[in-house]
């Protein structure tokens, strides 16, 4: 089971109750829709390639009441089709549902065209939008559950790098606390949480003790968490498979700006990382490697 | 004497009073919103989102002051959002906004945008198993952008025969990249084709009457219109300085004088 399957299931659940869903794909996932599309064969189009027309489209369907989850790999559907995402969603103050697959390097054997790391800021730029990174199995089903149909210009962004974590409690917005400690706060977004974990047992082992704060939801960001964490440890790291511009770091520290004393640290993408390998090597390269960080957040902390 | 001189007229002198507007874009296509309007969209211009309204999207947002003047015709757009035309006060400026426009189905500007974004609607219809017809109007320039061939080639292929697309063919692309065949491309990409004067009332009448319109085919209708810019008024018509400029007061009254001669 992956996340990808978890979202077919969760629209075939939903679409039996929920008469006003409609799925567009942009030739993917076809096999796991396959169920969905026989039940609904006119609530399921493969509509084919062509993302700026599924975002232009999911929005006419918008217009007459139709609730609409367009769905493709992530740069396509959101780098490529901002335009549309931004007028005929944003700008017509119309609504829709982006499901997303190929977040970051999970694509990692295809290249930096297939790359995506700009998603998250570019559609938290869109006051309307929310954007929600769901990163280990039930997370999906959750979230979207509880959000698709609240008027706005909801992004999911899939993950095939699943952190593992079992989070008990999940709602929209809310941060969850994944690790107590007293010295560092480490605040993860989405799939690095995994490594963050690793991090904060590996700092452990030298009796340094770890605040980790998990973030699902991007937007609409509640910092409060946060705050109460940095305002005790007074020193946050930032962990994102996001670029360096405009994700959780830029967030975050221009919220607790002002307000007390911090010592921080980015960990994200600072440009294009050429080359092929396995999602973990494409983190390692972008500087996102347990190593690294352990090694940067010694010298945060001499 | 050009058709509809009132609204060729009530055109010029929004443009000429607020310092905004595509004069030559809006009179290429004022005629043929007109005929819509008045002999073929069903609508209910006390009710401008009526569920079983026909929805006409302007795709080619820049030629909206026809647009406008057709609206306020009908009796959707009042003349107080007229005589407001681009003012910071008032709700009409030099691209439909439809948040604040009765009667604008879709807030365009930016082109290749309202031509796939109605191709949604006319699947959404089909889907909730409703009677109303999408008209998009296009331009023959924003045929340059790829995103109507792709919401073309998707139209066709899901064989949406409650979308017409009305192309506007006044020239504009020829100055820069010419799309030689227009008819041909849209049958190319599966769509049933008519071509008429944009501006002849009997040729309109033709191509958007129950012959043209209630056909068994499975293709989407496209009408090609043959189209002058700035129809109307001899010295705006064609592509020259004229697509975005604002007549002073003795071109305003030139332009009144040929309108009504």
């Amino acid at each position: 089971m992956t996340l990808r399957n978890e979202f077919a299931r969760t629209m075939e659940r939903l679409a039996k109750v929920d008469k006003d869903l409609v799925v567009l794909v942009g030739d993917i996932s076809h096999g796991i829709f396959r169920d969905f599309a026989q039940e609904n064969p006119m609530r399921y189009f493969n509509v084919g390639i062509c993302e700026p027309t599924i975002v232009s489209m999911s929005a006419g369907l918008s217009r007459i009441g139709m609730v609409p989850v367009a769905h493709t790999i992530a740069p396509f559907i959101t780098e490529r089709s901002f335009e549309q995402i931004k007028l005929d969603l944003g700008y017509q103050n119309l609504s829709a549902n982006i499901v997303s697959v190929g977040a970051s390097f999970d694509y990692a054997q295809l290249g930096c065209s297939h790359h995506c790391y700009t998603d998250v800021a570019l559609l938290s730029h869109l006051k309307r939008a929310s954007v929600f990174l769901p990163s280990n199995l039930r997370e999906f089903d959750v979230l979207f559950s509880k959000s698709y149909r609240n008027g706005g210009i909801n992004y999911f962004r899939l993950t095939e790098n699943a952190h593992g974590i079992h989070i008990p409690e999940l709602e929209p917005g809310r941060i969850c606390k994944v690790r107590d400690g007293e010295d560092l706060t480490i605040v993860a977004l989405g799939p690095q949480l995994k490594s963050a974990v690793a991090v904060a047992d590996f700092l452990l082992g030298e009796a340094i003790s770890c605040d980790v704060l998990y973030v699902h939801t991007f937007k609409p960001l509640e910092v409060s968490e946060i705050e109460k964490s940095v305002k005790k440890t007074r020193r946050l790291v930032t962990l994102e498979e996001l670029s360096m511009n405009g994700g959780l770091y830029s967030v975050v520290t221009s919220a607790l700006a002002g307000r007390f004393l911090f010592g921080s640290l980015q960990f994200a993408v600072g440009d294009f990382v050429h080359g092929y390998g396995t999602y973990s090597q494409l983190c390692e390269r972008a500087g996102l490697g347990t190593s690294e960080v352990v090694s940067r957040i010694r010298k945060l902390l001499i | 004497m050009a058709p509809n001189p009132k609204l060729r007229a009530r055109i010029a002198e929004m443009v000429h009073r607020s310092g905004e507007g595509h004069i030559p874009s809006s009179y290429s296509i004022v005629d043929v919103v007109a005929h819509l309007y008045r002999d073929v969209l069903k609508f209910d211009k006390s009710n401008p989102n009526w569920p079983e309204r026909d929805f006409f999207i302007l795709s080619k947002g820049h030629g909206c002051a026809a647009l406008y003047v057709v609206l306020n015709e009908v009796g959707i757009l009042s003349d107080e959002a007229i005589d407001d035309y681009g003012t910071s006060w008032g709700i009409l400026g030099g691209h439909p906004d439809m948040t604040t426009v009765p009667g604008a189905e879709a807030s365009t500007g930016s082109l290749g945008h309202g031509f796939p974004f109605s191709v949604g609607i006319a699947l959404g219809l089909r889907i909730q198993q409703r009677k109303n017809r999408v008209f998009a109007l296009l331009g023959d320039g924003e045929c340059h952008e790829g995103t109507i061939w792709e919401a073309a080639a998707v139209a066709a292929n899901r064989q949406l025969t409650n979308l017409v697309s009305i192309v506007d063919w006044n020239g504009s692309a020829s100055q820069l990249m010419p799309i030689d065949d227009l008819p041909a491309k849209w049958k190319a990409f599966g769509w049933r084709v008519l071509e008429a004067d944009g501006h002849d009332p009997e040729e309109l009448s033709r191509v958007f009457g129950p012959d043209s319109l209630l056909s068994d085919s499975n293709q989407p209708l496209a009408v090609i219109l043959h189209t002058k810019k700035g129809s109307g008024v001899s010295f705006i018509e064609g592509h020259g300085t004229w697509h975005h400029k604002i007549p002073t007061e003795a071109e305003l009254d030139q332009i009144m004088k040929e309108l009504f001669e």
